[in-house]
């Protein structure tokens, strides 16, 4: 063991430095603890919109950063998420937290049900259009399936509650959801780190070369969509619990642009950059909101300098502060 | 010599063109084959039916007495035949280290669920894959580029860091497609003595595609020649080299 250890800080001198340097992450979730003091409800709400909006981003970016696959159905696992969380609180009573883990679970089942082009050897384009259809299909059983989803109209969702404790406000939710976005980013990392998160990496490299490795590409391709699905699916019963509301209009086209763009703004492959898109994407809106009119054309034009400047997305720019911010995973 | 690896009348058509035609061939243990021939001879056709890459119409390829020409790339390499590529087939957006971690893949005893847990055995089988990986890298002199990106290391080191991944599970059969293309001369000389440690200390039969003619006939025991298609020879290199068949095939009309 003593031989691993010194092989390990032997070639990069940064190496061990670094790790040290990355436990500073725990500091993050611990300072944001006090937050709620600080803000009223409507500010609290667009901080609990970012943490919705974390694993959205960071579910998505495994699919198209890690692996990637131009595979354009993350707001069909975001839309399956926030239902399976509404239904179950609304049909059969089940309190919030208990509807949490179903929803990441029915998003795993529906990401494992849109990798199944992909695994047809579908690429590019072409799966690009199929994975768009997929989630237009849900959209299309949330509006008709009427009994259980309440249609065009959608569903109200009673108000959330963890353990018998109600969330009545905004910064009860904060608490709840900072718990599950810090749960998600650590599984997802450890998953990223390892020889999982390389096959990943390996398919999106070359994938003749990757199954020449002994990688059953199909399975890791499978596994990706999964676990995508899965923490995207929590997204969506956080998105319930926060809104109160779930309707089909939330989980169309325009929804899925801003999920794209938190990833493209943030930075592909990076676990940094799906939670800086997160905030910048969730964010913004909120600040141009002065420039009555102009919303819209600020928040574009706020997306195209930011790729036009920074193709590697924000995660590239923190990079460049502190190598404790390189992600090792953001790679294009 | 039982072979390692036994092609018996393999034939890949692609439509109406038959690239490979009725070739049976043997790679013995310790045993390094050279499979030369003209440009769209066949030559990468064979390897890639070796390795799964390319369907076979008639015929029968073993490895190790088993037949494995029905299994896919992955099963393959899971077996123990492990291949380069011939415009490089490194992962150009992974760390020298991290392209020999992947050639480990099926080592790695880290599962799903234990790694979510952050369960001590996974995080050991990991951490001593990477102590592997490194160890490796050192061994063909190129650990000083381990945390370099693939896609930064100069043609010499990425050819070495491919052949360090495609031995990581220190395969029995090697296949080697062109991996002198682009080294500089004292690289190719490294490479063929790397070859022939290969087969000579660790046993292990290695095919190898060269249009470096010079390394084909320093570093092989046989050399296999392929002519639109067809095996046209299959003898040692003096032999092959005195060959007239060869000669016009090869290096055309002499």
């Amino acid at each position: 063991m003593t031989d691993i250890a010194k092989k390990e800080s032997l070639p990069a001198g940064g190496r061990s430095r670094s790790r040290i340097g990355r436990s500073v992450f725990w500091l993050i979730p611990i300072l944001l603890l006090p937050v709620p003091l600080f803000l009223d409800q409507y500010r609290q709400y667009v901080v609990n919109l970012i943490l919705v909006y974390v694993p959205v981003g960071i579910g998505f970016n495994i699919v198209v950063g890690n692996l990637g696959l131009l595979a354009f159905s993350n707001v069909a696992f975001f839309g399956i998420g926030a239902y399976t969380s509404g239904v179950l609180a609304l049909k059969l009573g089940l309190p919030w937290w208990a509807t949490v883990l179903p929803a990441g679970i029915m998003g795993a089942l529906a990401g494992s049900a849109a990798s199944v082009p992909a695994l047809r050897g579908v690429r590019l384009f072409y799966l690009a259009i199929m994975t768009l259809a997929f989630g237009e299909l849900l959209r299309w059983v949330y509006i008709r399936w009427v009994p259980v989803t309440g249609g065009s109209f959608g569903m109200a969702v009673p108000k959330p509650s963890v353990f018998g404790l109600p969330l009545l406000t905004e910064g009860h939710k904060f608490y709840a959801f900072l718990f599950l976005v810090v749960l998600m980013v650590i599984l997802t990392n450890r998953l990223l780190r390892s020889r999982f998160g390389r096959a990943f990496m390996a398919i999106k490299s070359n994938e003749q070369a990757a199954a020449a490795m002994g990688i059953p590409t199909d399975r890791y391709i499978l596994l990706a969509f999964a676990w995508g699905g899965f923490v995207v699916g929590i997204g969506g019963s956080m998105y319930a619990a926060l809104v109160g509301h779930v309707t089909p209009i939330a989980f169309d086209l325009t929804e899925l642009i801003l999920e794209f763009a938190i990833i493209m703004v943030g930075g592909l492959g990076s676990l940094v950059g799906s939670v800086l898109g997160a905030i910048v994407i969730t964010s913004a809106p909120e600040f141009f909101r002065n420039w009555l009119g102009f919303q819209e054309l600020l928040f574009g034009v706020l997306i195209v300098v930011v790729i036009l400047f920074l193709p590697r997305g924000l995660a590239s720019l923190l990079a460049r502060l502190h190598p404790i911010f390189v992600d090792r995973y953001y790679r294009d | 010599m039982a072979a390692l690896l036994e092609l018996t009348d393999v034939s890949v058509r692609f439509g109406g063109l038959t690239a490979v035609d009725n070739v049976s061939l043997s790679v013995a243990a310790g045993e390094v084959c050279a499979l030369i021939g003209p440009n769209g001879a066949g030559k990468t056709t064979l390897f890639n039916a070796v390795s799964g890459n390319a369907v076979i119409n008639s015929g029968a390829i073993r490895f190790q007495g088993e037949e494995i020409h029905r299994l896919t790339p992955h099963q393959i390499s899971a077996k123990g035949v492990r291949r380069t590529f011939q415009n490089g087939g490194l992962f150009a957006h992974l760390t020298a280290l991290e392209n020999v971690l992947v050639g480990l893949h099926t080592r790695v005893d880290s599962s799903f669920l234990g790694l979510l847990a952050s369960a001590p055995a996974s995080r050991r089988a990991e951490s001593a894959a990477t102590a592997r990986a490194r160890e490796l890298l050192d061994l063909m002199q190129v650990g000083h580029v381990a945390d370099n990106l693939a896609s930064d290391l100069s043609g010499g080191q990425q050819r070495m860091v491919e052949i360090v991944r495609a031995l990581a599970t220190e395969p029995p059969l090697l296949l080697l497609d062109e991996p002198a293309v682009g080294l500089a001369p004292h690289m190719r000389e490294q490479l063929g003595q790397i070859i022939r440690r290969l087969a000579g200390e660790r046993g292990i039969g290695i095919l190898l595609i060269e249009h470096a003619i010079e390394l084909v006939m320093n570093v092989s025991d046989r050399v296999v020649v392929l002519n639109y298609g067809k095996k046209v020879a299959d003898a040692p290199p003096a032999q092959v080299r005195a060959d007239k068949a060869v000669l016009e095939a090869y290096l055309g009309h002499a």
